[in-house]
C-alpha cells in the first residue's frame, strides 16, 4: 500500500522529495542562506553551544600543555599496549573527514546534484576533523616541536625516515589530504565570500569578506577559471579518499600482529571511514537544519540518501568482521584463532559485543522505509554508528596489542583521565570550529543552490 | 511502441552455432593435451580438471557477474543500465547451464590418480597426515563442498528466476509497480550475491592452496567477475549495434558511461590485488608468503608483470580518455583485452598452485598454458552459444520499462551535440 502511495501514477517513477523545496528563486536562496551570517540576530543557542565547545577546547589546551611539559606518560598507553587512545582517535577523526570529501568531490564527479546543499558543510567537517586528527600523532611523538623530522629532508645527521614504514606514508597522505581539502573548500567559498562582501552592512564585514573573496567580480572569465579549478581539485581529492584511509589501514595491516595483519583491511577501512563520516554528517545536519530553518535546502532526500550510504557501507564493514572471524578459524593458526576468541570472550569482550550491536545490529533498521524517513530515528542510529566506529578502532588497536604471541608479555590497558580530556577536548575543538564556521561563513553554497532553482534549469540539461 | 520490436537479428543464431563448434573443438584439444602429454607429477585427469577450473571460474563470472550488474542497474537506474539490461538478463539465464557444468568439479573430488588430486584436501590420505588440513576438514570436505555449491546455485538461480520473470511481466503489462519491486529486491539480492561469491571464491580458488588464506580473496574474485561481465556486455553491444534493429540505438553516451564503469572496475581490481600483495609481502609470514614466492619466481614473474601492464596500466591509461570511452570500437577492443587478461589472471592464480611441494623456482609448463587457455576458450564458446540462444528469446530492449522512451530521446538528443 505504501508502495502505491509513493508512485507517480502515470509514469511509474516513484516520487523522491526534491533537493530543494518549491517556491524558491535566486533571491530567496541568497537571502535565506546569507542572512544566517549577516542579518539574523545570533541565536542564544549558538552562544550556549559556542561557550561549551570553547570550554572543552580550553580543556584540550590544558591537557596539551601538561603533556608537553611532562611527556606522554600521562596517557595510559605503555607496553604492551603502545598505541591506544591517540591512534584510535586519530583514525576515528580521519574517518569522519572522509564523508566530506566523498560528498564534495566524488558526488560532484558523478553528477549527483543532491550533494549541492550539504557539500560546503561536509567539507568544513572534513577540515575540522582532519585538524583534530592531526593533533594525536603529532602529540604522540612526545616532542611535537621536532615533528618536522618526519619529513625527508637533507640534514647534517644524514638521517632519513624509513620509507618502507606506513607511518611515513601516513605523514604524506594526511598532510596532502589536509592541504587539498583546505584548498577545495576555500575555492568553493570564493564566489559566496563575494556575495557576503556585497551584502554586508558593516564596513568591517565588507573589508574582511572582500579580502577573502580575492577580488572576485563574477565575470565570465572568473567563472570559467573557477569551474576548471574546482573540477581539477575534485579530481585530485577523489583518489585521496581511498588512499588516505588505505594507508591508515596499512599502519596496522603491514605489521604482523594478529588482528592487524589482514588483507581485507584497505577496503574495510575505507568503507568504515565513509560509514562513520555519513553518521557524523547526519549527527550534525539534523539539528542544524532544524535550528536554522534550512529544511527547504537540506531536505528529506538528503537524509534518506545519507541513510542508504550508511546502510551500504555498514554492510561492507560487517563483511569485514565476518571475514576476519571466519578466516581466523580457517587459517588454522593458533594466534589468529586466539585473537578472535579474545575479542569475543576476553577481558574486553564487552566492547566487542557493543561494537557488533552499534555497527552491525542497530543499523539494519535502515532497511525499513519508515525508519529511513524518520529524522529522529536517523539521528539515533547515527549516534550508535559514531560510538560503534570508535569502538571498532578500540577493538583493533589495544585489544590486539594487549595479548599477542607471548603470554609472558601480556598486559591490560586502561586509559587515564588525560586520555579522556584529550579526546573530549578534540570533540569540543571540532565543534568550536564548527560554530565559528556557522556564524561567519555561508553554511550552504549560495551560488550552487541558485543553479538548483527552477529558473536556472535549461531544457538541454535535463539528460538522465 | 511504433514499429520497433527490437527482436534479435538472425545473425546472432549463426554466431552461436559457430561458437559451439569452436568451443567443443577447443575443449577437446584441452582434454587431448592433458591426457596425451601429461606433466611428470600431474596425471592427465588432474591436468584436465585444473584447466577446466580456470575455464569454469571464468565463465561462471560472466553469468553470475551479470546478475550483480542487473541488480545494480535496477537500484541506480540510468540509461546505461537500460540498454544492457536484456543482454544481462540473457547472461543470467545461463546460470542453470553453469550449475550443470559444475559436475566435473564435483567428480574431481573423488578422483585421485597416483595420489594426486585437484584439491589436496579432497584426498583423505593427505588430510590424515596434515594437522592444518585436519582442522579445516570441517569446512573443506567433499560433501560440504558440493552442498555449498548447491546452495550458491540455488541462491543465484532464485534471484535469476525472479529478475527475469518480473522483467518479462513488465514487458507485457507495463505495470509501474514492477520497477519498484525489482529495485527493492535488488538490495538484499546484492547482499546475498556478495556472501555467496565470497565463499564460492574461497571454495573453488583459494582452497587450491589449502594452507594459504587471505581475507580479501573473495572481493578480488568478485570484482574480477564484475569486470569480465561488464567487458562482455560492452562487446555484445558493439556486435548488436552493428545491424538492424539496434543500429544507432546505442548512443555514445552509453558507451561513455559503460567505459567509466569499466575504468572503475579496472582500478578497483588493481587496488584489491595490490593491497593483498603489499600486505602479504610486508608481513612475510611463513604461511602466507609462499603464495607469492610461487608466483614471483622463474617465468611466472613475467606473467605477473603482464598483469600489471595489461590488466591495469594500459587499460587505465586508455580509459582516461573521453574520446576512447565514447568510441564504440575502441572501447570494444579494450573490453576484449580485459576478457583475455581475466583468463591470464585466473591462470596466474590457479596454475602455480599445483607446484606447492616443489622447492625449485616454478617454471611455466607449456601444458598448463595450452590446456588452460584452450579450456577457457572452449567453455567460453559453449557458454556463448547458450547465451546467444537466450539473447534471441526476448526483445533486446525492455519494452515495458517506464523510462525507456525518455532514455531513447535523451540519447538521440545527445548524439547531435
Amino acid at each position: 500500500m505504501q508502495r502505491v502511495d509513493n508512485l507517480d501514477d502515470d509514469r511509474g517513477i516513484h516520487t523522491t522529495p526534491a533537493v530543494i523545496e518549491p517556491g524558491h528563486d535566486f533571491g530567496t536562496v541568497t537571502d535565506k542562506i546569507s542572512s544566517i551570517v549577516l542579518r539574523k540576530r545570533t541565536p542564544l543557542g549558538w552562544f550556549v553551544g559556542f561557550l561549551i565547545s570553547f570550554m572543552l577546547t580550553g580543556m584540550m589546551m590544558g591537557t596539551i600543555l601538561y603533556l608537553v611539559m611532562t611527556g606522554i606518560g600521562i596517557w595510559g598507553n605503555n607496553q604492551p599496549v603502545g598505541w591506544a587512545f591517540d591512534i584510535i582517535n586519530f583514525v576515528w577523526w580521519i574517518g569522519i573527514g572522509h564523508a566530506g570529501t566523498l560528498i564534495s568531490a566524488i558526488l560532484l564527479l558523478l553528477r549527483q546534484e543532491w550533494r549541492t546543499s550539504i557539500n560546503r558543510f561536509a567539507e568544513a567537517m572534513t577540515l575540522f576533523a582532519v585538524a583534530s586528527a592531526g593533533l594525536f600523532p603529532l602529540l604522540h611523538t612526545g616532542r611535537p616541536w621536532l615533528a618536522y623530522w618526519l619529513f625527508p629532508y637533507p640534514n647534517t645527521m644524514g638521517m632519513w625516515p624509513q620509507f618502507r614504514s606506513p607511518l611515513m606514508w601516513d605523514v604524506f597522505a594526511v598532510s596532502t589530504y589536509a592541504t587539498v581539502s583546505a584548498l577545495f573548500w576555500y575555492t568553493g567559498l570564493i564566489p559566496d565570500l563575494a556575495t557576503l562582501r556585497d551584502r554586508a552592512r558593516s564596513k568591517f564585514g565588507r573589508v574582511v569578506y572582500g579580502m577573502m573573496a580575492l577580488g572576485w567580480r563574477g565575470s565570465a572569465r572568473h567563472w570559467h577559471r573557477y569551474e576548471i579549478t574546482y573540477l581539477l581539485l575534485a579530481g585530485i581529492s577523489t583518489p585521496l579518499v581511498l588512499s588516505v584511509h588505505t594507508i591508515v589501514s596499512f599502519d596496522f595491516a603491514v605489521g604482523i600482529i594478529p588482528g592487524w595483519h589482514a588483507t581485507i583491511f584497505p577496503p574495510y577501512f575505507v568503507a568504515g571511514a565513509i560509514y562513520a563520516g555519513f553518521a557524523m554528517v547526519l549527527t550534525l545536519v539534523i539539528p542544524l537544519r532544524k535550528f536554522y530553518g534550512l529544511e527547504d535546502f537540506i531536505t528529506e532526500r538528503h537524509l534518506r540518501n545519507a541513510a542508504k550510504v550508511m546502510l551500504a557501507t555498514g554492510l561492507i564493514v560487517a563483511y569485514g568482521y565476518m571475514m576476519e572471524t571466519f578466516t581466523a578459524w580457517y587459517s588454522a593458526n593458533t594466534y589468529e584463532e586466539f585473537m578472535i576468541r579474545n575479542r569475543f570472550f576476553g577481558p574486553y569482550a564487552f566492547y566487542y559485543w557493543s561494537l557488533l550491536v552499534c555497527n552491525v545490529v542497530v543499523p539494519q533498521l535502515l532497511w525499513i522505509r519508515f525508519v529511513r524517513h524518520s529524522t529522529v530515528a536517523l539521528f539515533v542510529i547515527a549516534m550508535f554508528v559514531n560510538v560503534g566506529m570508535w569502538l571498532e578502532r578500540f577493538v583493533i588497536i589495544p585489544i590486539s596489542l594487549h595479548r599477542d604471541f607471548l603470554p609472558s608479555s601480556w598486559g591490560m590497558y586502561s586509559p587515564t583521565i588525560f586520555d579522556f580530556t584529550m579526546f573530549f577536548g578534540t570533540i569540543g575543538f571540532f565543534f568550536f570550529l564548527m560554530f565559528l564556521f556557522l556564524r561567519f561563513l555561508p553554511v550552504i553554497s549560495i551560488f550552487e543552490m541558485r543553479t538548483m532553482v527552477p529558473e536556472a534549469q535549461l531544457p538541454e540539461e535535463k539528460l538522465p | 511502441m511504433d514499429a520497433k520490436t527490437y527482436t534479435a537479428p538472425p545473425s546472432i543464431g549463426r554466431y552461436g552455432s559457430r561458437a559451439l563448434v569452436f568451443g567443443v573443438a577447443a575443449l577437446a584439444l584441452a582434454a587431448a593435451v592433458s591426457f596425451l602429454f601429461p606433466q611428470e607429477h600431474i596425471p592427465g585427469p588432474v591436468q584436465f580438471f585444473r584447466a577446466y577450473l580456470v575455464a569454469y571460474i571464468f565463465c561462471t563470472g560472466l553469468g553470475v557477474g551479470s546478475l550483480a550488474w542487473l541488480m545494480l542497474q535496477h537500484m541506480t537506474g540510468g540509461g546505461w543500465g537500460l540498454v544492457i539490461r536484456r543482454p544481462l538478463e540473457a547472461a543470467t539465464r545461463t546460470i542453470p547451464l553453469l550449475a550443470l557444468l559444475f559436475i566435473p568439479l564435483a567428480v574431481s573430488l573423488f578422483v585421485h590418480p597416483g595420489g594426486e588430486s585437484l584439491y589436496e584436501w579432497s584426498d583423505a590420505a593427505k588430510v590424515a597426515g596434515d594437522e592444518a588440513l585436519r582442522h579445516k576438514s570441517a569446512y573443506l570436505n567433499p560433501v560440504f563442498f558440493i552442498v555449498r555449491a548447491v546452495i550458491y546455485f540455488a541462491v543465484w538461480g532464485v534471484m535469476m528466476y525472479f529478475m527475469n520473470k518480473w522483467s518479462a511481466e513488465q514487458d507485457k503489462t507495463g505495470d509501474p509497480r514492477i520497477r519498484r519491486l525489482m529495485q527493492d529486491a535488488s538490495a538484499p539480492g546484492l547482499l546475498l550475491f556478495g556472501l555467496t561469491v565470497t565463499f564460492a571464491a574461497m571454495d573453488w580458488g583459494m582452497s587450491l592452496e589449502p594452507h594459504w588464506f587471505s581475507t580479501i580473496y573473495g572481493l578480488i574474485i568478485m570484482v574480477g567477475w564484475g569486470l569480465s561481465a561488464l567487458a562482455l556486455m560492452i562487446i555484445v553491444l558493439t556486435v548488436l549495434g552493428a545491424e538492424e534493429p539496434m543500429e544507432g540505438v546505442y548512443a555514445p553516451l552509453y558507451f561513455h558511461d559503460l567505459g567509466k564503469l569499466l575504468l572503475a572496475m579496472v582500478m578497483l581490481f588493481a587496488y584489491f590485488s595490490f593491497s593483498q600483495f603489499l600486505i602479504i609481502w610486508s608481513g612475510n609470514l611463513p604461511e602466507e608468503i609462499p603464495y607469492y614466492l610461487r608466483r614471483l619466481r622463474g617465468w611466472w614473474q613475467y606473467v605477473g608483470l603482464s598483469l600489471i601492464l595489461f590488466h591495469f596500466a594500459l587499460p587505465f591509461a586508455m580509459l582516461l580518455s573521453r574520446g576512447v570511452k565514447r568510441h564504440a570500437r575502441a572501447l570494444r577492443n579494450i573490453a576484449i583485452l580485459m576478457l583475455l587478461m581475466r583468463v591470464v589472471d585466473l591462470i596466474f592464480i590457479i596454475a602455480p598452485a599445483a607446484y606447492q611441494d616443489t622447492a625449485e623456482p616454478t617454471g611455466i609448463h607449456w601444458q598448463d598454458l595450452l590446456t588452460m587457455s584452450a579450456a577457457a576458450a572452449g567453455l567460453f564458446g559453449i557458454w556463448l552459444w547458450y547465451f546467444f540462444g537466450q539473447l534471441t528469446k526476448r526483445p533486446l530492449m525492455p519494452l515495458g520499462a517506464p523510462e525507456l522512451e525518455k532514455t531513447m530521446e535523451a540519447a538521440a538528443a545527445s548524439a547531435h551535440h
